[in-house]
């Protein structure tokens, strides 16, 4: 019973944080950004999406549109605004400090307590993100909600697509051609500005998605401005562990920090709860003493 | 002849004033807080000034770490928490005066950062940074475990620390007890005073010392530093060692002055930020930006951005979220603006001014040379 639950839940978590660094590491490989504010935009998304909601309810319940379709609608629009905000934010302060790290690492938390702050003023201190589906099934005697399987398929789905659009398209070759040398592909015709912009909005795009997927599915629900720490954590933990700017990396990272957490919240359950959160980290620290550059860890692979 | 004797009297008067020297410098600032007590008896800017000393001294000592020897640690809330915990159980626990457990704590620090950077000093660059950054969030949540709850009293902390300086040898002198109080926060002031300057000048002379040259020629080039037969991981060491020393000393006498050491004030995020920001706001590097960059810190927030909420236009309920805001804003622009510092960037202007100096004499000269030349021709 307790190998399943672990079994199950850990991957579902496993999925949801794959898709959750992601974004945080194509950001880095492509411009060499190691953006903190990305738990903030993982939480902002959540938040965009519980107000748009209501909002397109209101405006497509009498054109006839059914409530399924809504949250999707919903889902894509919070996507497209946030990965917006995120370019805006990319260019007007990330941009002019570009190459230097700790610069970088000072301006994107304070984009994130910019954030956080914005939202507090705006949208309060918490707002509902209902599942889209509701009920649940049996899997091998753990019972699972539709919104946790929709999640996870949804989840693995984008992060494939992602990765085929880097390796089969045209922009996804410019991306990984700048990751390469970034001289020379400007010298070739690659408009890196616009480029880096792009691919900062695919990654607060992709943050958005996890961060509803992760607030409807595992947080039960709310919806918090102070959430985007552990987030930010358990990103850098996958993408640190896997090795900054590798997808494959990426990839195993996730399941790896997600079982480890399971297996951990399982054991030192009468410890009660804190210690899941010091995990994602401690798993990294570990793991980067014995490789220091990661599992799959170069500065450039984008297969 | 009067307006050539004027020229040269400003063109001195200006060599001089564009070069005093450092030391000049640091002893006018010195006796300017000196006497700030003295003529300004105002306890709230005696107090900013007091916070302002520490954070001055606890980023000082980030800077010779992160500025000079070139390892980007966000973690340096480790320390500054390591010694004010240690300092803190001790003292609550056994009971021990605070001269026994301030140098233990220091003590303490200084061996978690040998233990910490040993595994450290191979990993590099922005690993380094995610790793020293996530090192105090899991002491924090080891402090939290059911198991060292009664040590470390959990999200609440570890109270009530002695004071320092008590009030009662003031009272037994003979003061009032309204009048040992005063006396209390004066002298608490004048003893950050004396550690800050004392911590900043050691950290300056270690820092333009042989060993300081070697932390930055590691800084600018690691394999070249390694080719010259320096032995990289020992200074590196090193660095750390005498960086987490003064964080922990800092942290130590801090937690003393606070009476309670909690996560939220001594391991925090935002604790390890803090140095980080100001450091960016002074110019990193320098030992003395902190100063510069605490000085602004503390200004925009307990007199700029404060005083704003008094304006009845702008005082809304939720207006400690907007100043929040606003500081964000400010360091953001700030660190655009000026990427190295404010110190840094006055310091890169006078260059300039006196290379430009330079380059005029040297160009009035070659045209008089060459307008004599053509005259004889």
């Amino acid at each position: 019973m307790l190998i399943e639950n672990i079994l199950i839940n850990g991957a579902i978590l496993g999925g949801l944080y794959a898709l959750l660094a992601f974004g945080f590491t194509l950001i880095y490989g492509v411009s060499g950004v190691v953006n903190l504010a990305h738990g903030a935009f993982f939480m902002i998304g959540a938040f965009i999406f519980s107000a748009l909601g209501p909002f397109l309810l209101s405006i497509l319940g009498p054109l006839g549109v059914t409530s399924t379709v809504i949250p999707l609608l919903a889902l894509i629009l919070a996507a497209i605004f946030v990965g917006i905000a995120g370019s805006i934010v990319y260019r007007l302060t990330i941009h002019p400090i570009l190459g230097d790290e700790v610069a970088i690492m000072v301006v994107t938390i304070s984009v994130a307590l910019i954030i956080q702050q914005l939202v507090l003023i705006g949208f309060g201190f918490s707002a509902p993100v209902t599942p889209f589906v509701s009920g649940s099934i049996k899997i091998i005697g753990v019972s699972v909600t539709y919104m946790k399987i929709l999640a996870f398929v949804l989840s693995l789905g984008l992060f494939v697509g992602l990765w085929a659009f880097i390796n089969y398209s045209k922009i996804g070759a410019a991306m990984r051609a700048v990751s390469q040398d970034h001289e020379v592909a400007m010298l070739m015709g690659v408009n890196t500005e616009t480029l880096y912009m792009l691919t900062m909005a695919i990654s607060t795009a992709f943050a958005t998605l996890a961060g509803v997927f992760f607030t409807s599915a595992l947080l039960a629900g709310q919806a918090v401005p102070h959430m985007w720490l552990e987030p930010l954590w358990a990103s850098f933990a996958i993408v640190v562990l896997g090795g900054l700017g590798s997808i494959k990396g990426t990839l195993v990272g996730a399941f790896i920090i997600a079982y480890v957490e399971h297996l951990v919240a399982a054991v030192f359950v009468s410890q009660g709860g804190v210690i899941v959160r010091a995990i994602p980290i401690a798993t990294m620290v570990l793991i980067l003493l014995v490789r220091p550059k990661g599992l799959f860890g170069k500065r450039i692979e984008m297969e | 002849m009067i307006t050539a004797y004027l020229k040269r009297a400003y063109s001195s008067f200006a060599a001089h004033v564009f070069d005093v020297p450092p030391r000049l410098l640091a002893f006018l600032l010195f006796v300017l807080h000196l006497v700030l007590p003295v003529a300004k008896p105002d306890p709230f800017i005696q107090l900013t000034v007091f916070d302002i000393f520490f954070l001055a001294a606890f980023a000082a000592s980030w800077d010779l770490l992160v500025g000079r020897s070139g390892q980007i640690s966000l973690g340096h809330a480790l320390f500054f928490g390591i010694g004010g915990y240690t300092t803190g159980i001790l003292s609550v626990n056994l009971g021990l005066a605070p001269w026994i457990t301030i140098p233990l704590a220091v003590l303490v620090g200084v061996s978690a950062s040998l233990l910490i950077g040993l595994p450290c000093s191979r990993v590099k660059g922005p690993y380094l940074a995610l790793v020293t950054m996530a090192l105090p969030l899991i002491l924090v949540q080891l402090f939290k475990l059911d198991l060292l709850l009664p040590i470390t009293g959990g999200e609440a902390g570890v109270g009530i620390l002695l004071p320092i300086i008590p009030s009662a040898f003031f009272r037994m002198l003979g003061f009032g007890s309204r009048d040992a109080i005063r006396a209390v926060a004066l002298a608490t002031y004048y003893f950050a005073l004396f550690l800050v300057f004392a911590a900043s000048v050691i950290l300056y002379k270690i820092a333009n010392s042989k060993t300081g040259m070697v932390f930055v020629s590691i800084l600018d080039d690691e394999l070249a530093s390694k080719a010259c037969g320096i032995n990289v991981t020992r200074y590196k060491l090193m660095a750390l060692a005498i960086s987490s020393l003064f964080a922990a000393l800092i942290g130590a006498i801090r937690g003393h002055f606070a009476t309670i050491v909690s996560p939220g004030r001594f391991l925090d995020l935002t604790v390890s930020f803090a140095p980080v920001m100001v450091a960016f706001l002074g110019g990193i590097g320098t030992i003395y930006g902190p100063l510069i960059g605490a000085y602004i810190y503390y200004t925009l927030d307990r007199f700029v951005l404060q005083k704003m909420t008094q304006i009845p236009f702008l005082a809304f309920t939720d207006w400690e979220h907007v100043r929040f805001l606003i500081f964000a804003v400010i360091v953001i622009v700030l660190v655009i603006k000026w990427p190295r510092g404010i110190a840094r960037f006055v310091t890169d202007k006078l260059h300039d001014l006196e290379e430009a100096r330079d380059l005029d004499e040297r160009g009035k000269w070659i045209w008089k040379t060459y307008k004599k030349r053509k005259k004889k021709e």
